[in-house]
């Protein structure tokens, strides 16, 4: 397997709506890759067939050496996933729900708690194992969500706006999280509004209506467009091209 | 997956014992409906106020309203009011029934000449009137019997097996551990998955490895324990505090449940299959329990319906099941007496499961 994620053509088809039309992208392993768009491009889509959750209605790529059209179920076991939404159980503590996971993974209670130790000096989780998650302020939860992403030591993670409603410093804190994740291999595939998280990212891919309609190095881009910055870049860009299809 | 299947059972019941309204409702609700069903719900016919109007004022006359009140079926008030004011008292509530005995009562019955005496009761309350008719007319046959040297041609017995003393709660409580069993299984199964549906926790277990049918089993199993656990409370707490009796197998009893479980915990999984909120899944388990109560015999007996009605509790699988909790308790039936209604829970419970279990897997998949 050369690369992390490697899509050609992929396709999701709903009726005669497409909401994922014919992307292609590779992105290397340890790269953390920008996967930005409008609300409704169809970013939730695609990256619920690159997780296995839906299968493509056309084209054909792997995710971690898995096809996606064939083993979705094997690409589950590979990867790690967190949503905007925190979808943890709020009655349980951050331990309980981290236990729960490491059961529904196969991890037995010795690997699970060596693998708690790991991530509570990575992650800095000490003061939330033993709290309700549903009393816990949302950079916290966003923390908890995180280590669950990464408790099987998954080589790709998918970040679904990660970020949403978190103050400045813990966006701060988040990425440079995900920096010392890239530096140990992980392949980060994250999706997010705010712009100056893009220019974190390797390389960033922007999608709109179904489409990816520009692809690279979040400076180049902004130079390519000779816009000020990413930001008006992905604005004149949207704009530009909405009027055609919308 | 034997891990992820004891790791979904240990969530689940964590997250039920931390919620406070949750507990309440498991292990209050079976008290609660026990105790009012016990108490009100009484269709036992006791203490009839009979208003008695006695014209001839004899002995004998004296002996039968004396008769009246024994084993406390009847009390009977003596009146001086006149006669055209016998409907005031079924009005305000005073009287359920009233006798009147004629002026020549004792004397006809001294010639051998049969008596006529008067039996007028409240039809409004229908129940209780066709009870206490029956109750008069044994204690005038008995009566009777003291001044006829021949006894009558056609006599009858009555004999009440199995609840001889007709205790309407020997017949409550059975009714009630089939209602609970229902209506928390459906209830909370249908809540319980559409909550992670709800809140996304389904979404996040969805990328995981997970096998589809470990998930639906470790959803399930939980509730199914909740389940059997009401009806021990319900069974401990009628047979210590209404001693209830219980004349059948126990085990007989809570295999059967065991077997009918998976009825309700299909039904609950399709309403959660077929709703988005945790309101829905709430509302539709509701009607679900109100259509299950009402034709399964709870209250009124099936062959009271009218025909068409008697049909369609054919489809209320708890019906089946409350014909075998009253038939272990009360009567003390076995497995073979049962082989009718364990057929049809076998074949409701195969094929509801099955069908909301396919459903189940092909929309989370």
């Amino acid at each position: 397997m050369s690369h992390a994620v490697e899509i050609n053509k992929l396709s999701r088809h709903f009726g005669s709506f497409k909401a994922v039309d014919e992307i292609s992208l590779t992105v290397s392993h340890g790269e953390i890759f920008g996967f930005l768009g409008a609300n409704g491009a169809g970013k939730t889509t695609a990256i619920r067939m690159l997780c296995g959750l839906l299968l493509p209605t056309g084209g054909n790529g792997t995710v971690a050496g898995c096809d996606i059209m064939k083993e979705p179920e094997k690409i589950k076991t590979k990867i790690g996933y967190m949503s905007q939404k925190f979808s943890l159980y709020g009655e349980l503590t951050g331990r309980e729900n981290i236990n729960f996971y490491g059961s529904v993974y196969g991890m037995n209670k010795r690997e699970i708690s060596s693998r708690i130790d790991e991530l509570t000096e990575k992650l800095q989780l000490q003061d939330l194992l033993h709290r309700q998650s549903h009393s816990l302020p949302v950079g916290w939860r966003q923390r908890l969500a995180l280590a669950v992403a990464l408790l099987h030591q998954p080589k790709i993670i998918f970040l679904d706006e990660p970020t949403g409603g978190v103050d400045p410093i813990f966006r701060r804190k988040f990425w440079s999280t995900l920096y010392d994740l890239g530096e140990e291999g992980i392949t980060i595939f994250v999706t997010t509004h705010y712009m100056d998280e893009a220019e974190y990212c390797g390389r960033i891919s922007i999608m709109h209506q179904g489409k990816i309609v520009e692809m690279g190095k979040p400076f180049d881009l902004v130079a390519r467009h000779k816009a000020e910055n990413l930001e008006q870049m992905f604005i004149g860009l949207i704009n530009e091209r909405g009027s055609s299809g919308a | 997956m034997r891990q992820a299947l004891f790791g979904l059972i240990r969530k689940e019941f964590i997250q039920v014992f931390r919620d406070r309204n949750m507990l309440r409702l498991i292990f209050l609700m079976p008290i609660i409906q026990l105790l009012l069903f016990g108490y009100v719900v009484n269709i036992d016919v006791k203490d009839i106020d009979l208003d008695v109007y006695d014209f001839d004022r004899s002995s004998e006359s004296r002996e039968l309203v004396q008769a009246t009140s024994a084993n406390n079926y009847f009390t009977p008030h003596d009146t001086v009011i006149a006669l055209r004011n016998l409907e005031d008292n079924f009005q305000n509530s005073s009287s359920d029934m009233a006798i009147i005995i004629p002026h020549d009562f004792s004397e006809k019955l001294m010639r051998k000449e049969s008596p006529t005496i008067a039996l007028i009761s409240d039809g409004s309350n229908a129940n209780s009137t066709a009870i206490g008719t029956g109750y008069m007319a044994q204690i005038v046959q008995s009566f009777t019997k003291g001044y006829y040297w021949v006894e009558p041609p056609l006599k009858i017995r009555f004999d009440v097996l199995y609840n001889p003393e007709a205790e309407s709660v020997y017949y409550m409580v059975p009714g009630i551990v089939a209602t609970l069993l229902t209506m928390i299984t459906v209830m909370l199964t249908s809540m319980a998955i559409v909550r992670e549906r709800e809140v996304g926790t389904l979404e996040q277990l969805l990328v995981t490895p997970i096998k589809g049918r470990v998930l639906l089993i470790g959803k399930l199993i939980p509730f199914a324990i909740l389940g059997l656990l009401e009806i021990v409370i319900a069974l401990t707490a009628g047979v210590l505090w209404f001693q209830v009796p219980f004349v059948g197998s126990p085990i007989l009893l809570f295999a059967l449940a065991g077997l009918y479980l998976i009825t309700p915990l299909g039904i609950g999984l399709f309403f959660s299959n077929v709703t988005s909120t945790q309101q829905q899944a709430m509302f539709f388990a509701w009607f679900f329990s109100v259509f299950a109560i009402l034709t399964s015999g709870f209250f009124t007996p099936i062959s009271n319906m009218p025909m068409w009605m008697q049909y369609i509790t054919y489809l209320n699988p708890m019906r089946y099941f409350m014909e075998i909790v009253r038939a272990i308790m009360m009567k003390g039936a076995t497995l073979p007496d049962l082989t009718f209604q364990v057929g049809v829970l076998i074949f409701y419970g195969i094929s509801i499961f099955s069908l909301s279990a396919l459903r189940f897997s092909k929309r989370t998949a």
